[in-house]
């Protein structure tokens, strides 16, 4: 496993509709993305946010950008 | 008797109050959200929750683009219209506020307005005309009188089916510095319901009527901007649960408590069949229910009510016989002949007293998703041969 695969970014939304949007936006712009339950990193405790690979946060933050759905949050994460 | 065709099981003419049957394709989303997505959505991130939560969300698109809203964080699902009328008129009026509204509305509305009344808004009734459609110039000279906060209308009549004048309507009220709030249970899924067209404020619609989707789900729009108090608070899943106070942001803010997702999920398949079928079935029903029209105004003693047989409406009508009470005719066609219709006021004494049968009530008949022209054919030979 490569040191960069054991780190993930995490993006916190406004809410779960937000964070579905992103979802289906970054799957359709072919960004490989997991829904998590949000970290306490992010500031909340309930709700779902996003994983994606430390390679893919550009093109996640663009795609993200011009869906009109910028992250509230950004953490980045040691995978267990 | 021999005239009257052998009715199938049902013809099944109540399509104003409920459409049925649901295409197969509503039924299988409501199992399968109850079977392989049955979890909480918006709560959890397991896979079963991500199921419901992408369920309710590919649901919500499916409604936006149906309805032509840009963003569908600006659709509310809620119970049904009632309860999306109860939340655009209470969410957005205050004592002190003055309302117009029509003479034709459901008691989703008027009974609303009634309760508002006694807090203090003011409620001013433009009359309809005879067929049950509203006219803008009425609209406007009584949103002129006085500074008026709200004009409330129906898009669609649920006694006469009559289409109300909606984009004149918005014009208006946004001429005058008020808000357009619409009723629009009896329009979404028999007409093309267009809201980034019509430039509504807010419009409530009814899940399991013409948008062929299961009862107790229904939609809210309210416009980009609109800050209409919520009638609800509790949890909404995500976002800062640790609040006191009801998260502002949409579609959160108004659906709080757990959503009625296999609700959600047959409407979102409903959606998706209106988008790829909708200008076909439109067509179809129009058809069907210009013959229903013509056969039941031509019976001997029986008065129609509603736009006449070449202006457009929806699918709806409401007649009364001179032979028979309105009770009795629909009775007598469950019982006789398995036809499907409803007597009495439609939960619209507004509209009945505007038509001047509050105290006769009228049978209604409405035409919907499947009804062909072999029910309506049969309708008619049965109220003939009743009438008799």
């Amino acid at each position: 496993m490569s040191a960069e695969a054991r780190r993930f970014i995490a993006y916190g939304f406004a809410s779960v509709h937000d964070a579905m949007a992103a979802e289906s936006a970054l799957k359709t712009a072919g960004v490989a993305v997991v829904a998590i339950p949000s970290p306490s990193a992010l500031g909340e405790l309930c709700g779902i946010a996003l994983r994606v690979a430390p390679s893919d946060a550009d093109a996640a933050t663009a795609v993200l950008r011009r869906a009109g759905l910028p992250p509230l949050a950004r953490a980045e994460f040691d995978d267990i | 008797m021999t005239d009257v065709p052998a009715p199938r099981s049902v013809v099944y003419l109540d399509h104003s109050a409920t459409s049925w049957p649901k295409p197969p394709e509503v039924v299988e989303a409501v199992v399968g959200a109850m079977t392989l997505s049955g979890a909480n959505p918006g709560r959890g991130a397991y896979a079963m929750a991500l199921a419901a939560s992408r369920l309710v969300f590919e649901s919500r698109r499916a409604c936006a683009d149906l309805l032509g809203v840009p963003d569908s964080r600006d659709l509310a699902f809620v119970s049904g219209c009632t309860e999306a009328c109860n939340l655009m008129l209470k969410g957005l009026l205050a004592p002190g506020d003055r309302v117009v509204v029509s003479s034709m509305e459901h008691n989703a509305i008027s009974r609303p307005l009634h309760a508002l009344s006694l807090l203090g808004v003011r409620v001013h009734v433009v009359q309809a005309d005879e067929t049950g459609r509203v006219h803008a110039d009425s609209f406007e000279r009584a949103v002129r009188a006085e500074p008026t906060r709200a004009l409330v209308c129906q898009h669609a009549s649920n006694v006469t089916g009559a289409i109300q004048p909606i984009a004149d309507l918005a014009d208006i009220a946004h001429e005058n510095a008020a808000l357009l709030l619409v009723d629009g249970a009896q329009a979404v899924g028999h007409l093309d319901v267009d809201l980034s067209v019509l430039q509504v404020d807010a419009y409530a619609a009814s899940g399991h009527k013409g948008l062929l989707g299961p009862q107790g789900v229904g939609i809210l729009y309210l416009r980009p901007g609109l800050d209409a108090g919520e009638l609800l608070q509790g949890g909404t899943g995500g976002g800062s649960s640790e609040e006191e106070s009801q998260p502002r942001g949409r579609p959160e803010r108004y659906e709080a408590g757990t959503p009625n997702t296999p609700g959600i999920a047959g409407l979102g398949a409903a959606a998706r069949l209106l988008i790829a079928h909708g200008a076909e079935w439109h067509a179809e029903e129009q058809a069907v229910f210009r013959e229903l029209k013509e056969g039941l105004s031509a019976i001997r003693g029986v008065t129609v009510f509603g736009p006449a047989i070449d202006e457009q409406c929806v699918p709806t009508l409401s007649l009364v016989s001179d032979r028979l009470d309105c009770d009795r005719i629909a009775f007598e066609l469950d019982r006789r002949y398995a036809i499907a219709v409803r007597s009495g006021l439609h939960c619209a004494p507004w509209a009945h007293r505007t038509l001047g049968t509050l105290e006769t009530g009228a049978v209604r008949f409405g035409v919907g998703h499947g009804t062909t022209l072999e029910d309506v054919r049969a309708a008619v030979a049965a109220l003939t041969d009743l009438l008799a």
